[in-house]
């Protein structure tokens, strides 16, 4: 080992930090236009979502385009900062986009196709964003909590629908499919609401918001965990949260079964008196 | 309700689980070698506690020729060897450690292994400074990350591919917890009557104090600790400050001081 010469004692340091300074400056700006992108994706996300949400799968399309652009354009932008080792690492700061990305996406396609998109699927998509940047993840985290959160959407959907039509959407089932809406639906402002729970189809035939809801809330209750890792914190919350949008669904519909007939059509149920939910719950 | 019209196809949740699964089995082995190096951490730094009780550094460093040369024969000899042996068992785990975890991506893990990383990094460091770790029975010499990361063998602050390495949080996180150290160091060596490593120790961390003063930080763990050093370089400055109002200081000894304190860094500009 070599006698360090007097003045060599300071500058070895400073040179270090130096390099550590570069290395985090870097590290942070990369992290900085992740962060950003994400805003604007879920800012975008948040738009179609609105959008898309009204009763009739007509509006799906057009005014959304410059969202979906918006998205692409800043999926594409940080693609780059998103490879190899620094996917997991800047996977914290672009969740939040992604999460809520998905939430439109699943959304759409449940409007569209009226099923949940898989996770290939939507890994596939998001991962296309990426174009020449490479691939951008989708973890199996932001797949499932962007599906929690379309629970709430559905839920919007779900009450819009009631208020604005009468009854609980299930026209959106494909044409092969048998329709509950037309079965009970003579005409929107005479409907007979306490008819059709005995005209119905058999049950397993039905097809309507509630049921998906009900079947999309088994399958994430169904979901166990990892023990101790963030995502079951993450899942926890959202948990709750789904719960009650689903049962805000069967409340309203318990609502107008009950006093459907008696209320005036374009009645929103007005469950924020009836159910005050103590946390911070989705609201209309 | 018929699966077949349902909106979920059932595939999806059993995929979503399987991966799942798969991810708890490999947090659980993860876990398992973490524990070991945190155990092992704690065995270290029970050794090098002693550092501040063993009379160190004033019979040996006497005079400043002796300060250069000196092979430690007092006990803090002994604190180092028996450190060392230590830190030998914390790098077997480390090793472990690394290969289980190259196989994954590192970013998604890392947290789980994060803390007790730095701890090992501290208490190479540390060991380092008292003269240990190849630093030749010299004491107050800084071990750069790069030969932390020859110790632990492994690579640091990678770039270019994904596998397990020590990163500059890290080791930053470990320096602010050197310092912390340190500063402790300086008032118990002084009880035990050695008044020439507080200077050695001020010098020290004054230079590391203005390295961190360069950093960018963010509104991070690592700003919010690093904000001490300072401090800590005023703790340290009063422990020098009463010795030479006192005149506990060697008139030679001081002008020994330029030459002799501060920061050694052996690594000859790899940055």
């Amino acid at each position: 080992m070599e006698e360090p010469s007097k003045r060599q004692s300071i500058s070895p340091v400073m040179a270090m930090f130096e390099g550590f300074r570069s290395e985090l400056d870097e590290h942070h700006d990369r992290r900085e236009r992740v962060i950003k992108a994400s805003r604007d994706i879920t800012a975008a996300s948040k738009k179609i979502v609105r959008t898309l949400n009204k009763p009739l799968p007509a509006f799906v399309t057009k005014s959304n385009a410059q969202y979906w652009g918006i998205i692409q354009t800043q999926y594409k932008n940080i693609s780059r900062d998103l490879q190899g080792l620094n996917a997991y690492r800047y996977g914290r700061n672009i969740t939040g986009g992604n999460q809520e990305f998905m939430e439109a996406l699943s959304f759409q396609h449940y409007l569209e196709h009226q099923n949940l998109i898989s996770y290939k699927e939507a890994k596939n998509y998001v991962a296309k964003l990426g174009e020449e940047g490479g691939p951008v993840l989708l973890s199996t985290e932001d797949y499932i909590l962007g599906i929690f959160d379309m629970v709430g959407e559905l839920m919007r959907f779900a009450i819009t629908a009631m208020a604005t039509s009468g009854e609980l959407p299930g026209t959106l089932i494909e044409k092969d499919l048998p329709s509950m809406g037309s079965h009970d639906e003579q005409s929107g402002d005479s409907m007979d609401v306490e008819q059709p729970s005995t005209t119905r189809p058999p049950h397993a035939q039905k097809r309507d918001v509630l049921a998906d809801l009900r079947e999309l809330r088994l399958c994430l209750e169904g979901l166990e965990p990892s023990r101790g890792s963030k995502f079951e914190g993450d899942a926890e919350k959202k948990m709750t949260v789904m719960r009650q949008c689903v049962e805000k669904v069967e409340t309203a519909l318990y609502g107008l079964i009950v006093r459907g007939q008696e209320r005036p059509k374009g009645w929103i149920p007005d469950l924020r008196e009836e159910r005050r939910a103590p946390e911070a719950v989705e609201g209309y | 309700m018929a699966d077949r019209s349902g909106m979920v196809d059932p595939a999806i949740f059993e995929d979503l689980q399987a991966r799942i699964d798969e991810e708890t089995t490999v947090r659980e082995e993860l876990r398992e070698i973490v524990q070991s190096l945190e155990k092992q951490n704690k065995a270290v730094q029970f050794i090098l506690a002693r550092a501040h009780s063993t009379p160190a550094y004033a019979c040996t460093f006497g005079t400043s020729t002796l300060y250069r040369s000196a092979q430690l024969t007092t006990p803090v000899s002994k604190v180092i060897s028996d450190a060392s042996v230590a830190v030998e068992d914390q790098v077997a785990i480390i090793s472990k450690l690394s290969q289980a975890a190259s196989k994954l991506p590192y970013y998604k893990w890392n947290t789980m292994w994060s803390r007790q990383i730095q701890d090992a990094t501290f208490g190479i460091l540390l060991c380092g400074w008292l003269g240990g770790n190849g630093s030749d029975s010299k004491p107050g010499r800084l071990l750069t990350i790069e030969e932390v990361g020859g110790i632990m063998k492994v690579p640091v602050n990678l770039k270019d591919r994904d596998a397990f390495h020590l990163t500059i949080e890290e080791y930053l996180q470990a320096l602010i917890s050197l310092v912390d150290e340190l500063a402790r160091l300086a008032r118990n060596s002084v009880t035990l009557g050695d008044y020439l490593i507080p200077l050695l120790i001020s010098q020290f961390i004054k230079d590391l104090h203005a390295g961190f003063q360069i950093l960018n930080l963010k509104n991070d763990s690592l700003r919010r600790r690093s904000d001490g050093i300072k401090y800590r370089v005023k703790e340290v400055e009063d422990v020098v400050y009463d010795l030479s109002l006192r005149n506990l200081i060697p008139k030679d000894e001081k002008d020994e001081k330029e030459e002799t304190g501060g920061v050694v860094v052996e690594q000859p500009g790899a940055w």
